[in-house]
């Protein structure tokens, strides 16, 4: 029950800071922008693109970047000395943060779908495949957090990391050699390619399972990573 | 209560502290005295739990606090060196998120804002805050708690007379509670007033320790400084009392004249006994 409640500060603690820090506002409202844009005023994208490029920006973008900045930040302002002396254990901390990140993302995506207006009975399905591939882009963004000593180097660790998992998957149709083979291991892939065929009503069962199955298999695999880097550094 | 056996750390290479031995009674007002650099910060942070020292222990309620570490950790503030507030947030919110972390109600926040005035500014940005109210701020985080020991790093470092008397009263008050107390310093005038047991760290050892009454007496010299009138003038002259009869032969001379002034023992200051350890002026 304690332990619940110091979660539950830590989520509010974020989002309390989050709603006053105007960089991480910016990484929110630019999936928003982005969608809102490509659905109204560029018709010739195709219907669907516009929210699969929107919720793949959100996933991969905000999902990373907030729980790596907030990670690093309390280390570089040494706030996260004043946790870790506190009763908040550091996996407490991880999910309060981790928590805030999936909840505001999960809202954020809810408005994409609902701004462009495709939802049907594809919806559970949607976000279905999203909260699974948040909570991947989650854990890789704590690694990087933890990797990195402060803000700016996650930026810099970070950026081939985003690169990689955010241009890939969009490239790889174009190309039939590396580059799809190499997106086919990506969990990023396997989520635009769910999303398109979800949106276009041409999900199966057995493609919709295959995609989420590579997703949870990735996920497992940072999850090891993760608590891997937190074995070797430690919130410090 | 508090206690450092034989405690030694290097960061690779550089040694912070070595053979470091130290008790704080409970109830205590322990100054750890030591120019930049001399391991003050360390010896905190070893006593906190933060860092492990690389040989010996150390105890709190002869309980190691590597071990028993949750359990001390409760019964301990700590007001570190630099100010680690969450600057986007207010100074409620900061103070609020504390006492929801420790599972305590918010009903000291008020009474501690009132004690340190700071309850107007309760809903600033503590990025808005000057030096003297972060300090504060972060005091009354430690508090928030009811810890029984509080470890403070420097905690009037930066800050103008005033405000370091509105810590220094507060101290006292908490001290007058039972509260013990073990902060690191420059100010020897601080110390002075404040602190019942000083020691002096210098390049990672304790190199003295006592009463500052007694480390005064220890360092003080024989000399008598007298003032007196001469020729229209003030002046000054210091005897060696090892020169008791020109002294006495002076003084009565003086007297009989009505020319003395004033007679002053040479006590030093902490600040000078710290020179003399050091080697090194105060900054
Ligand atoms: N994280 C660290 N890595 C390497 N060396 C360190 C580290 N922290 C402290 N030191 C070194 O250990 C020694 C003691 O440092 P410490 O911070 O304990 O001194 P201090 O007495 O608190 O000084 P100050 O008055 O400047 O706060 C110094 O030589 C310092 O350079
Ligand atoms: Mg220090």
């Amino acid at each position: 029950m304690k332990k619940f409640k110091r979660i539950l500060a830590i989520v509010l603690k974020e989002l309390q800071d989050i709603k006053k820090n105007p960089n991480i506002l910016i990484m929110y409202a630019l999936p928003v922008f982005l969608t809102f844009l490509w659905h109204n005023i560029l018709p010739v994208m195709e219907e669907t693109v516009a929210l699969s490029f929107g919720l793949l920006f959100l996933v991969v973008m905000v999902g990373m970047y907030v729980p790596s900045i907030m990670i690093a930040e309390e280390k570089e302002k040494n706030t996260m000395e004043v946790l870790l002396l506190s009763p908040a254990t550091p996996l407490e901390v991880i999910i309060g943060k981790g928590l805030l990140t999936f909840l505001s993302i999960i809202m954020v995506a809810l408005l994409l779908i609902f701004i462009t207006g495709n939802q049907d009975g594809a919806l559970f399905l949607i976000i279905l495949a999203t909260a699974l591939t948040v909570i991947f882009a989650i854990m890789v963004g704590m690694i990087v957090g933890l990797v990195a000593k402060d803000q700016r180097s996650t930026g810099i660790i970070g950026m081939p990391v985003y690169l990689l998992l955010l241009i890939i998957p969009q490239t790889a149709g174009l190309e039939q050699g590396v580059l799809q083979r190499l997106a086919y291991l990506l969990p990023t892939y396997h989520y635009l390619l769910l999303l398109e065929k979800t949106l276009t009503a041409e999900i199966t069962t057995a493609l919709y399972l295959t995609g989420l199955g590579f997703i949870l298999f990735s996920s497992l695999v940072i999850l090891a990573l993760l608590l891997y880097c937190y074995q070797r550094r430690g919130l410090t | 209560m508090i206690e450092l056996r034989n405690i030694a750390k290097n960061y690779n290479g550089t040694t912070a502290l070595q053979e470091v031995n130290l008790k704080v009674a409970a109830g205590e007002i322990f100054g750890l005295l030591g120019p930049n650099g001399a391991g003050k910060t360390t010896a905190i942070k070893i006593l906190t739990g933060q860092l492990k020292p690389d040989a010996g222990q150390a105890y709190i309620y002869e309980k190691n606090i590597q071990s028993h570490r949750e359990d001390l950790l409760s019964k301990m503030g700590i007001v570190p060196e630099n100010t680690n507030l969450y600057e986007r947030l207010t100074i409620l919110e900061n103070l609020k998120f504390y006492c929801r972390l420790y599972n305590q109600d918010y009903s000291l926040i008020d009474r501690y804002l009132k004690l340190v005035d700071l309850q107007d500014f309760k809903s600033r940005a503590v990025k808005k805050l000057s030096r003297g109210m972060k300090q504060k701020v972060l005091l009354i985080r430690a508090l928030l708690h009811e810890p029984d020991i509080l470890f403070l790093d420097e905690p009037t470092s930066g800050l103008d007379p005033g405000s370091a008397a509105v810590i220094h009263k507060i101290l006292q008050q908490l001290n007058e509670k039972g509260i013990t107390i073990l902060l690191t310093s420059h100010n020897m005038e601080e110390v002075d007033k404040l602190c019942h047991r000083v020691a002096f760290l210098h390049q990672g050892r304790l190199v003295e320790e006592g009463t500052p009454q007694k480390l005064k007496l220890q360092y003080s010299s024989s000399d008598i400084k007298i003032v007196y009138r001469e020729e229209g003038q003030v002046k000054e002259k210091i005897f060696d009392m090892t020169q008791r009869d020109r002294l006495a032969q002076k003084l009565s001379l003086l007297i009989t004249q009505e020319r003395l002034l004033a007679i002053h023992s040479q006590e030093p200051s902490l600040a000078d006994i710290f020179v003399t350890i050091t080697g090194k002026e105060l900054t």
